[in-house]
């Protein structure tokens, strides 16, 4: 820690090596979004209890609000800026878009981080997705649709 | 080959991460506030003492009363230039710093001395001061046809019952922020808002600016559901006076508790109603008296008894609302304002009443089918609810569900319930600007916003398919002032009042693209009369002979430069027809009644709400309209704690929204419904699904275990605990 309190971390950040300071209040989700300029991650409650700040840390989902980011020194952070581009989405962000998974789209990077996460659990129904999937909200109600996304590129 | 459906504008932006809320936009050298919270729910604000917050790192300022004196009064700056304490957690001072955390801690170190006064923190604490304010929404208080008390001293049978329903937040998933900046006497602002113009005519006002020097910007909403209007202003505000006074750039977002307080809620109600019906079923009298809180610094009420006037045909109907002003947050509209506590009660009690006279519920709603708007005495503009009932028992299965508690499945008993659900119809004036450019590309513009409800893709629809272009050639500007003005989204209006606009705009741009090629030799429509030339596939082509040539080959020579266009609509001077949007709601849910659980398992409901622009939004707008109304029906219910006067639970642990595994099938029918009366034949299908669907639970609940719950959100205790002695039925022949 340096004098002002500040923490010196080394991450890897959607695939590139980063080092970066932050003070050592800061959570995971302040660092990405306000420090770091990544905004695809969202702040819904900063309580843990939303799922719109979601982000892949090994590849395991995790919400970033709940995480300080002094603890995730030596890292692998996969946000939503990682996952895919307009002219080359992930599977599951054009199922997204096909299948009208999201409305207002501001839970919708959490719900495909999340959705990505559990596809590597293999669900093996769509009981299992909406129980695997229920930490993350959407007020718009795109609930159906998102599962059906998930469905999809799951092939089930 | 068939295009396939047309897919959400922005989905793109939206999956990739890249659509940038209002919190996100980038501004050097930003500022960070936070919002200090007035330390009783009800009194006055002696001193804001920020000796001790001015030594904390990385403060820059704190804006309380008299900084805020400069502001014009009004409504909306009344509750940053006065300190009257209203409510709990209301802000008395807002504190910028260099960053979140130093903002935060700025925040706590202020000191705020108040004189607290007894607060009010409940509606039955002063059921005696209940008043009957002017209007309920945008319709009178109060209504009258026939003689609704003589008709119910007459009535074959009359359920009389209470209902009651809690308070409910909008919870958008984004939280309410601004990113404000100011350059000399000028000031863009970044914001969260359902009404870009609303609210740069509130700024100009308070800050006593031409209108011109203020830009409001909201590209992308994270929904709003009514919530992201005039009640955010104020504190919008207070970071604008920190902008100016630092003259540095202003970031403030509302946390998730604040949500509970600052941005509106739905009122509770409390609703006496009595209808009265002849043994055939046909109603012949209604009494809807609704009781419902509205804050000491505010007025709002739903019109929750609408659905009394206007969902069935009743001769003799009387409605009522009234106020209680308590010491919390102003109500405001929320997702089916009105028609969601109202049908709960009109549809419930209709369902008791169906049983009584052993009429199939359906077939009680047909026989009381309105075939006119009686309360206004005007016909409707179109109204296919009969086929909504047809259709959707059909695709239900309701002539075939089990008799009433015969079903079960494990642990599980189940039911169905119907319910009917409407929404009342209106315009708002809209401009909107349509720009062709040389290589047949379009540029579509209005300063509407898009919360969510698909009005980037409505717009952009409109005008490709008028012009002929292909959707992925259309680029759709909106959320912002320096656009033609448009229509707040609220009332599930945009859709409809931005057509007219937008078929203006494009018809111009037609008219004149027709007698550009007619008259040119070079073109192979040259001659062809200019009526006969329409615009499909990226073509201009005659109808009546085999002459096409590409819209771009004819810009190219005609209009290297582009062509744009402005359209625009007023409202109708006279209105002839009533409009209104329907539909039925069927719902079967499991019910445990050992453990009370109460599970919505399928849910298939028809619409008729005139021509449907896009099928795959509409649909996913009644989805998630319906699963706001199992929200209403099964799980949110805030409350205020009675000696504080603080929100209780105000998180999402404690206050339920649905979640993924709550949720159940749905089935939804598009019902095709002719409207030659509204613009496009365009109806609203925002708010719809938010009704009736509520009802239907509780009236499936009946059908599974025989219990009647007359109370929102419906808890295990209301299945579990005695069965209410009200539930028997009050018979006068
Ligand atoms: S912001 Fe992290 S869970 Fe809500
Ligand atoms: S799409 Fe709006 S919250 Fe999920």
């Amino acid at each position: 820690m340096s004098d002002d309190g500040r923490i010196a971390l080394s991450l890897t950040l959607n695939g590139r090596a980063l080092d970066v300071e932050t003070p050592a209040c800061a959570t995971l989700l302040d660092l990405l979004r306000d420090r770091l300029g990544l905004t695809g991650v969202k702040k819904g409650c900063d309580m843990g209890a939303c799922g719109a700040c979601t982000v892949l840390m090994g590849g395991r989902r995790i919400k970033s609000c709940l995480a300080l980011a002094a603890a995730c020194d030596g890292g692998a952070i996969t946000t939503i800026e990682g996952i895919g581009t307009l002219d080359d989405l992930h599977p599951l962000q054009a199922a997204f878009i096909r299948h009208d998974a999201l409305q207002c789209g501001y839970c919708t990077p959490g719900q495909i981080l999340s959705g990505i996460a559990l596809l590597a659990e293999t669900p093996k129904d769509l009981a299992a997705i909406r129980e695997g999937m229920s930490g993350n909200l959407c007020r718009c109600g795109a609930y159906p649709n998102i599962v059906a996304a998930i469905a999809e590129v799951a092939g089930l | 080959m068939s295009p396939g459906p047309v897919t959400r504008w922005e989905a793109g932006l939206k999956v990739t991460g890249q659509a940038v809320f209002a919190a996100e936009t980038p501004a050097p050298g930003l500022l960070y506030a936070v919002l200090v919270e007035a330390p009783v729910g009800c009194g006055t604000v002696l001193a804001v003492d920020a000796a001790q917050a001015r030594r904390t790192p990385g403060f820059a300022d704190l804006i309380s009363y008299p900084e805020a004196q400069g502001l014009k009064p009004s409504s909306v700056t009344a509750l940053i230039r006065e300190p009257t304490i209203h409510f709990a957690g209301q802000p008395v001072a807002l504190v910028v710093a260099e960053n979140l955390a130093a903002a935060q801690a700025a925040a706590r170190a202020v000191r705020v001395e108040a004189e607290a006064r007894p607060a009010i923190a409940a509606l039955g604490q002063a059921l005696d001061q209940a008043y009957t304010p002017a209007t309920a929404g945008r319709n009178p208080a109060e209504s009258r046809r026939g003689d609704a008390a003589r008709a119910l001293a007459e009535a074959h049978l009359v359920v009389r019952r209470r209902y009651e329903t809690a308070v409910n937040n909008h919870h958008p998933m984004e939280p309410h922020a601004v990113v404000c900046c100011w350059e000399g006497d000028r000031v863009t602002v970044h914001t969260s808002t359902q009404a870009v113009f609303g609210a740069r005519a509130a700024i100009a006002h308070a800050f006593g600016l031409p209108a011109e020097d203020a830009r409001v910007v909201s590209r992308f909403l994270g929904g709003g559901f009514g919530c992201k209007g005039q009640l955010w202003w104020p504190w919008m505000m207070q970071a604008m006076l920190a902008a100016r006074r630092t003259g540095r750039p202003v970031r403030l977002e509302l946390t998730r508790a604040q949500l509970f307080t600052l941005a509106g809620r739905r009122s509770e109600t409390v609703q006496e109603l009595a209808v009265g019906l002849d043994a055939d079923g046909r109603l012949t009298a209604i009494d809807h008296q609704v009781l419902a809180q509205t804050s000491t610094h505010g007025e709002y009420a739903d019109t929750t008894a609408g659905v009394s006037r206007w969902l069935y045909a009743c001769p003799n109907v009387t409605t009522r609302h009234r106020l209680v002003r308590t010491n919390e947050p102003q109500p405001i509209p929320m997702r089916a304002p009105g028609t969601a506590p109202g049908t709960f009660a009109l549809e419930s009690a209709l369902d008791e009443a169906a049983a009584a006279l052993g009429i199939d519920p359906v077939d009680l709603r047909v026989r009381n089918h309105g075939d006119h708007d009686q309360e206004a005495g005007r016909p409707w503009s179109s109204k296919r609810l009969l086929e909504c009932y047809r259709v959707g028992a059909e695709r239900f299965g309701w002539a075939h569900r089990p008799a009433a508690g015969a079903a079960g499945d494990g642990r599980w008993r189940l039911g169905s319930g119907m319910a009917s659900t409407f929404y009342a119809q209106h315009l708002q004036p809209s401009r909107a600007r349509v720009r062709l450019a040389a290589d047949a590309s379009l540029v579509v513009q209005c300063g509407t916003q898009d919360m969510g409800n698909g009005a980037y893709t409505a717009l952009g629809q409109m005008a490709a398919e008028a012009l002929g272009v292909p959707m992925s050639r259309v680029t759709v500007e909106l959320g912002d002032t320096l656009l033609p003005q448009g229509p707040i989204s609220a009332g599930s209006q945009v859709t409809v009042s931005i057509s007219p606009a937008v078929a203006m705009a494009t018809a111009e741009l037609r008219a004149i693209l027709a007698q550009l090629a007619v008259a040119d030799q070079a073109s192979p429509l040259a001659g062809q009369r200019p009526e006969d030339l329409d615009f499909a596939d990226g073509l201009v082509r005659s109808r009546t002979g085999n002459v096409a040539e590409p819209l771009a080959d004819l810009l190219a020579r005609q209009a290297p430069a582009g062509l744009e266009a402005e359209g625009s609509a007023d409202l109708p001077q006279v209105q002839t027809h009533s409009f209104m949007s329907h539909g039925a709601v069927f719902v079967e849910v499991g019910v445990d009644p050992d453990l009370g659980e109460v599970r919505v398992r399928r849910v298939c409901a028809a619409f008729a709400a005139g021509r449907i622009v896009n099928p795959l939004l509409a649909t996913s707008q009644y989805v998630g309209g319906l699963i706001g109304g199992i929200g209403m029906a099964l799980h949110e219910r805030t409350v205020t704690d009675l000696a504080s006067g603080r929100i209780l639970g105000d998180n999402f642990a404690d206050y339920l929204i649905p979640v993924h595994a709550d949720m159940p099938t749905f089935d939804i029918a598009l019902v095709h419904e002719d409207d030659t009366h509204l613009p496009g034949g365009i109806k609203g299908v925002g708010m719809l699904g938010t009704a009736g669907v509520q009802a239907a639970i509780a009236n499936a609940i009946f059908d599974a275990v025989g219990r009647r719950v007359r109370r929102l959100p419906i808890r295990i205790e209301d299945i579990l605990g005695h069965p209410d002695p009200r539930d028997g039925f009050e018979t006068l022949t």
